[in-house]
């Protein structure tokens, strides 16, 4: 029976990590201002001392941070490679962050980084609570399917990120969709604690097929996060590439945004990170798709029938293979593949949210 | 396997035969570009030579010499242009009802649509999975894959015979680089050290002479090739044991009251359909009796919302197979019953209502239970047709609902909860030509009463007999009706498909290749020993060389080249000078992040 104490701590901590993650996103967003602001002041200090040095300015330049408290003031003694480390943000918090020199006080992407951290820990309480209080495993119906699967993301770009600290500045976008299919989830798709349907019940298979969903979902997620990285990196870097080529000394490109990506990986190590990414993913999704048809022939009496869910997750497969077959092809290899890949992932949230709601079909138990 | 392709499309540009036939740097363009960059100059330097004894080239010429078309079908381009193509022909399938999925929605969205609906219908929309558009990309994308295995299944049986290529003859430029110094150091031993380490860690190895040194070149990996033709052949496989499957198998319906019995034959279905290649002699003969159907609902009490759903089902059957002893079992959803040569699965229930006719005359014209048809609804409101054809003096239908909790108001009657609470019948009575003799084959669960006259009461509006089980009713013109008891019915599905586990085997197959193609790391490594260094003195300074190289991400390459190297030099007893690697080294990108 259902424990409906547990099934309210669950929808607690639940809501509690929607506000967590909230705050952790502030946290990676402003992460990401301050690297900007801080990015254009050094150029700005950069041009500046420039201007000076052109102007035979004698006496060295000091820079105080405005309302920074001036923790440090550098002194300009040198060209603007090395002015750039003593320059503080005017952002006023000391986010140096992973880059930067110890301050002794926690930058914002630490802070967001063990928010997300906390955040997840309470998503997992909450997704297992939900287990404990309908006494089966929490996938059912889209409402657990989500949050369990944005669960699974978030556990997956933490443990991606403990080792390559590089990486936690992708945080603002992984934390910006997992919030947003949490909101989803919990303003649409939500429904109250219940048992399974008899066509969920007696089967192991909705143990591994759906297990096996979710972590191919949270994959796909993350895959199409550093796939759409690496398409702006890619596209940031020619950009770069080109104004430095045409002589700017100072090349600038897409503002603000532009400075985030000169903190984010390479576009060549984003699309190796997602290769790897994608190819788990797939070999998740191929599995996904064989005990879906052992579990409906198990259900159903045949392995396959073309009902809507399993046409999509078809699709979805196929193109993930196109995006691997695409990475060797001569003339698709790079932006065309993560092209694909990205595909692959608008296919995922098709199958997730308007083949589950719109179209009728065998699966729409779903639970809504 | 770029390579492969690129054999196929551009044979002049493809000169690097030895290295590998079927890859190239191509497909890591990922990968750290300093490890792309040695395997492409690898290839350079290799290309010019011509080739060597056990390294045979593909055989480019023959290849070359095949029609254009064959060999746009099997490039890498075609076969990814037809995967896409699969994948949006699927769409309309999954956004149309289709036809084998559900014929009643697909009649229901023609009929709404007109003309648009016949178009549609005409290109095949309704039944997208067999259009000729569909099969037309799905049957070329698997010869397109048949004629890109059959060449790599030679090309890489010739490669796993042959040796490891030659060791490049600057290692610089490679992964993991690292020179040692070894004064003293007995070159011979260190050589023969090096290659017995390097087989016991599974790599291919070969020991080769060079102008003024010796080396070993080692290569593992190619299990990765393997895996990879494995995936393509046993996805073959699949296609093959679906068609298969399709040619042989058959699937039929049934529906058994409580008490009632089933015995396999086609006869007994309510529906069967079959393979090209059925026999109806194959089907195995088994009997079973439905002894009883079981179902339990949410209680009234519980949660609001789901007050009425179904909790389970459950049916006890007990079944006969030849030779063997009558064995009773139980089947519920997710749980069918597997003979040999069938399975039966339970997909559906119902109330079968006992209900007795008996015309003017007093003859009994329908007895026993009715199948009826649940309307979809939470308190399984069914609808209950029965035909008396040999009711005199008209032939009569009844029709109305059977009601498990059954209340009547003005919505009409319907029920409210699906468990027998308080059981009741619904019922009008018709009369007139049933139309049973116009030879049109008609459906047992609907009738038309449009064309029959409703037996009326005295207030001339149709006679509502509302019955509970135990009584009857006596219809103004001498029909009686009685309501004698509820059963229950289940709903089988009997179905065989002799290559469905060739086809769950094959796509096992396929996933473990796959698994072994994505992440078994494919590699080289190179051991190079050189005695003396120029000074001609017989000192026997010996430098010792390792560095490797890797065909797609290998974040554990350089370090295995360094212990490799560690490990050659702690075996001699010399002191040795190591120097780092030279600044053209590669370096390490894939551990960089790890480095803040
Ligand atoms: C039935 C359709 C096909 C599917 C679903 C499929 C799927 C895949 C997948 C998932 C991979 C990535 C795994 C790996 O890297 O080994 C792959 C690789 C590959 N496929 Fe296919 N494939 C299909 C048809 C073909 C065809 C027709 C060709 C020949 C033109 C082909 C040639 C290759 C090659 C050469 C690779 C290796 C790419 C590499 O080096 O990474 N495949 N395929």
């Amino acid at each position: 029976m259902i424990d409906q104490q547990l099934a309210e701590i669950s929808n607690l901590a639940i809501v509690v990590t929607i506000v967590l993650y909230v705050l952790a996103l502030i946290g990676f967003a402003a992460d990401l201002a301050s690297t900007s602001q801080r990015r254009g002041d050094e150029r700005l200090a950069a041009r500046e001392e420039q201007e000076r040095k052109a102007a035979r300015a004698t006496q060295p330049a000091v820079l105080a941070a405005a309302g920074s408290g001036g923790t440090t003031s550098a002194t300009v003694d040198g060209g603007p490679g090395s002015s750039s480390d003593g320059v503080e943000s005017t952002a006023g918090d000391e986010a140096h962050s992973g880059t930067g020199p110890a301050t002794g006080a926690m930058s914002a992407q630490t802070f967001a980084f063990i928010l997300s951290g906390a955040a997840t820990m309470l998503h997992i309480v909450g997704v297992a609570t939900r287990a404990a209080a309908t006494q089966r495993v929490p996938w059912a119906n889209m409402y657990e399917f989500a949050t369990t699967s944005t669960a699974v993301v978030m556990a997956a770009f933490l443990i991606f990120s403990i080792k390559r600290a590089e990486l936690r500045a992708l945080g603002t976008f992984v934390v910006g969709p997992v919030l947003l299919v949490m909101l989803l989830a919990q303003t649409l798709w939500i429904v109250p604690a219940a048992a399974l349907t008899p066509s969920l019940q007696n089967s192991h298979w909705i143990y591994i097929h759906i297990a096996i969903a979710i972590v191919a979902t949270a994959l796909s997620i993350l895959g199409a996060v550093v796939a759409t990285m690496q398409l702006l990196q890619g596209r940031h870097e020619r950009a770069m590439v080109e104004k430095a080529a045409a002589g700017e000394e100072y090349p600038e490109h897409w503002g603000r945004f532009g400075h985030v990506l000169d903190r984010l990986p390479s576009s060549t190590t984003l699309e190796g990170l997602s290769f790897r990414i994608h190819s788990v993913a797939f070999v998740c999704w191929t599995f996904t798709l064989i005990f879906g048809a052992i579990w409906a022939r198990e259900a159903w009496g045949r392995y396959w029938g073309w009902d809507p869910k399993e046409v999509w997750t078809f699709i979805i497969w196929v193109i993930y293979a196109a995006y691997l077959h695409a990475r060797a092809t001569g003339g698709f290899r790079g932006n065309r593949a993560a092209g694909l890949a990205l595909a692959g992932f608008v296919a995922v949230v098709f199958n997730y949210t308007i083949v589950n709601t719109i179209i009728n079909g065998l699966h729409s138990y779903s639970g809504l | 396997m770029g390579t492969d392709d690129a054999d196929r499309t551009n044979p002049p540009e493809e000169t690097d035969k030895t290295l590998n036939s079927t890859r190239t740097s191509d497909s890591e363009s990922g990968r750290t570009s300093a490890a792309a960059d040695s395997w492409s100059s690898k290839r350079d330097k290799d290309g010019p030579r011509p080739a060597k004894g056990g390294a045979t080239p593909p055989a480019l010429g023959l290849r070359g010499t095949g029609r254009f078309l064959w060999r746009q079908l099997t490039s890498m381009q075609t076969a990814l242009i037809l995967l896409m193509l699969l994948a949006i022909a699927a769409v309309p399938g999954s956004l149309y009802p289709q036809r084998s999925v559900n014929p009643a929605l697909t009649d229901q969205f023609l009929e709404e649509n007109g003309r648009w609906g016949e178009i549609l219908d005409t290109l095949g929309f309704f039944e997208v999975f067999s259009s000729p558009w569909f099969s037309a990309i799905y049957l070329l994308l698997f010869i397109s894959l048949i004629g890109c295995i059959i060449p790599r299944l030679g090309v890489h049986l010739r490669q796993l015979r042959a040796k490891p290529p030659r060791t490049p003859s600057r290692l610089t430029r490679f992964a993991g680089y690292t020179r040692l110094e070894l004064p003293g150091a007995d070159a011979d031993a260190l050589l023969e050290r090096a290659q017995r380490s390097l087989r016991r860690s599974r790599y291919r190895t070969d020991r080769r002479e060079e102008t003024a040194s010796r080396s070993v070149s080692a290569e593992r990996g190619l299990l990765r090739e393997t895996g990879n033709l494995l995936f393509h052949i046993s996805l073959v496989g699949v296609l093959i044991c679906i068609a298969g499957g399709q040619l042989t198998n058959y699937r039929g319906q049934i529906t058994v009251v409580e008490g009632n019995g089933f015995s396999n034959s086609l006869t007994q279905y309510d529906s069967f359909e079959s393979g090209a290649w059925f026999d109806a002699a194959d089907l195995p003969p088994f009997q079973f009796t439905l002894e009883e159907f079981r179902a339990e609902y949410v209680l009234e009490g519980a949660d609001e919302s789901r007050v009425g759903q179904p909790l389970s089902f459950e049916a006890d059957v007990a079944v006969t197979t030849p030779g063997q002893e009558q064995d009773t079992r139980t089947l519920q959803v997710n749980k069918p019953l597997h003979v040999d040569g069938a399975s039966m699965y339970l997909l559906g229930n119902g109330y079968a209502p006992e209900v007795t006719v008996t015309d003017p005359e007093g003859n009994v014209v329908a007895e026993g239970p009715v199948i009826t048809v649940p309307m979809g609804d939470v308190g399984y409101t069914s609808q209950l047709v029965i035909k008396a054809p040999d009711a005199s003096p008209k032939q009569t239908a009844v029709v109305g609902f059977f009601l498990p909790t059954g209340v009547i108001d003005e919505q009409g009657p319907h029920s409210i909860y699906p468990d027998l609470v308080d059981p009741q019948l619904a019922l009008t009575v018709h009369q007139g030509d049933l139309g049973l003799d116009s030879g049109v084959p008609q459906n047992a669960y609907e009738v038309d009463v449009s064309t029959l006259e409703p037996i009326t009461g005295e207030d001339g509006t149709p006679v509502l007999v509302s019955l509970a089980p135990g009584q009857f009713y006596d219809l103004p013109d001498g029909t009686t009706v009685s309501f004698d008891g509820v059963r229950r019915y289940a709903a089988f599905d009997v179905a065989h498909d002799p290559f469905e586990r060739w086809v769950l085997v094959s796509a096992l197959v396929a996933v473990g290749g796959l698994i072994l193609s994505l992440f078994v790391p494919r590699r080289r490594l190179w051991v190079r020993v050189s005695e003396d260094d120029g000074k001609g003195g017989g000192g026997g300074l010996v430098v010792l060389e390792v560095a490797g190289l890797a065909r797609s991400d290998d974040p554990t390459l350089t370090d295995d080249v360094k212990t490799l190297a560690d490990k050659l030099a702690a075996s001699q007893d010399g002191t040795r000078h190591s120097d780092s690697a030279p600044p053209d080294a590669a370096p390490d990108d894939t551990h960089e992040g790890s480095a803040q």
